[in-house]
């Protein structure tokens, strides 16, 4: 049987390790996809990730459910993630790709796609991943928040407390300084056809 | 809510974009977009670099972070267990009041047997030599006898509640000392890995210092090199002229 986030919370407060290990294995991905987009490092993401249930899992006591536990979680690892980012005192650095591994990458995806789509997708990847560099902290936070965990604007505004129309513009600008960034990497946005 | 839409709204732009708007704005930024090029392009813009965000994905890594056993969650401070001295203390200050109280039943427990000597005592103005003597014997064997009975029971409670506080202090002490030991490997664990994040600041510090020197040197060397041809095609040109 499938316990909810809440369940096990509330089994972990109880002094239930086992229970909050649950929580870790549902959402140690996620929690390493958002360190990983923010600080752009890989070990740096799995330290940052780490630290994060290690608190969370310290502070359980003193949480009490006002929240979603994974906004709880969230706001957690973001805060891990700007100190990590002043304590080395230098722009987050998105870890750029290494030589491809053809074989590597045909075992981690569907058979359907070909090697040339996998390289293309890598490279591409990698071209996102510089131009998200550009951005300013709170402009990249607001995207990753947005596209890749499903954040409402209210959610975002709460975590990075801020008003919702900070939010919205945050995603304007840096949305809009992405495809700047993409063109002069050669991205090509396709001709926009006018609405009749 | 908005009955028009106005060029330059990109709040509502976004809202529209991200489907977060109520219905009837979205109608209406729609409705919009149909007749605005300018509105409609954005939205395009906007849409095109999201599909593009959707390749950007993180490296496959091994997970499987686990909270062991012998963590537990820290308790807020007005309910986390008291330090070891404190408890010794609180223990002390129990056993002290137990035994005071003890005590004092001890000695508070001759009372009652002396109130049957009272209707003795306030008979003794009629009494003569002869009783006062009898009553001065049975008074004296009854001391006697509370000498011998009455401290005893004192004595074994006191000394079986030592033995409980003793334990109880004991296990007071012994869970504190368990805490502590757990409070220590956890902080432990965090110096170890405060110390490897440094470490990597530190060594990432150093590569890009000796990188820096390397390309100083690097440049020095290329200056070098071209002053030494610069030299030689001096002295070739100097003896071709010759």
């Amino acid at each position: 049987m499938t316990r909810t986030d809440e369940e096990l919370v509330a089994r972990s407060r109880s002094g239930d390790s086992d229970s909050f290990n649950q929580l870790i294995v549902r959402w140690e991905r996620p929690i390493y996809a958002l360190a990983y987009r923010v600080l752009g490092r890989e070990e740096d993401a799995r330290d940052v990730c780490q630290d994060t249930f290690l608190r969370a899992y310290r502070a359980l006591p003193g949480f009490k459910g006002q929240a979603k536990f994974s906004s709880w979680l969230y706001r957690i690892a973001l805060n891990l993630c700007r100190d990590w980012i002043r304590r080395q005192q230098r722009a987050p650095v998105s870890q750029m790709p290494e030589d491809v591994d053809p074989a590597q990458l045909l075992a981690e995806t569907e058979p359907a796609e070909s090697i040339e789509d996998l390289v293309a997708r890598r490279e591409l990847s990698a071209i996102v991943a510089q131009a998200m560099r550009s951005l300013s902290d709170e402009q990249r936070t607001a995207i990753i928040l947005k596209e890749y965990h499903g954040m409402t604007f209210q959610e975002i505004a709460d975590m990075q407390g801020c008003p919702l129309s900070t939010v919205k513009t945050r995603l304007y600008q840096g949305l809009s300084q992405l495809r700047r960034q993409l063109e002069r990497q050669g991205q090509v946005v396709p001709e926009l056809v006018k609405r009749t | 809510m908005n009955e028009t839409f106005e060029c330059g709204d990109t709040g509502a732009l976004v809202a529209y974009l991200y489907e977060e708007c109520e219905p009837e704005t979205r109608d209406v930024i729609a409705s919009h977009l149909i007749g605005c090029e300018l509105c409609s392009n954005e939205i395009d813009s906007l849409g095109w670099t999201r599909g593009r965000l959707q390749a950007w994905s993180p490296p496959v890594a091994e997970l499987g972070f686990q909270i062991p056993v012998s963590l537990e969650p820290q308790l807020p401070w007005w309910r986390a267990p008291l330090p070891a001295w404190a408890q010794a203390v609180a223990a002390l200050v129990i056993f002290g009041v137990g035994l005071s109280t003890g005590l004092a039943r001890g000695s508070g427990s001759s009372s009652p047997q002396a109130s049957p000597i009272q209707p003795v005592v306030a008979t003794t103005e009629s009494a003569s030599r002869t009783d006062l003597s009898e009553l001065e014997k049975r008074l004296r064997s009854e001391m006697a006898q509370m000498r011998t009975t009455v401290p005893t029971p004192v004595v074994r409670q006191a000394t079986s509640s030592d033995d409980d506080i003793m334990k109880k202090v004991e296990e007071l002490v012994a869970q504190s000392e368990e805490r502590q030991r757990r409070d220590f490997t956890l902080r432990s664990v965090e110096m170890a890995r405060d110390f490897e994040a440094q470490r990597r600041v530190d060594m990432a510090t150093v590569r890009e210092t000796v990188g820096q020197f390397q390309g100083v040197a690097g440049t020095e060397i290329r200056q070098q090199r071209e002053a030494i041809d610069r030299i030689n095609n001096f002295i070739r040109v100097s003896q071709q002229g010759r």
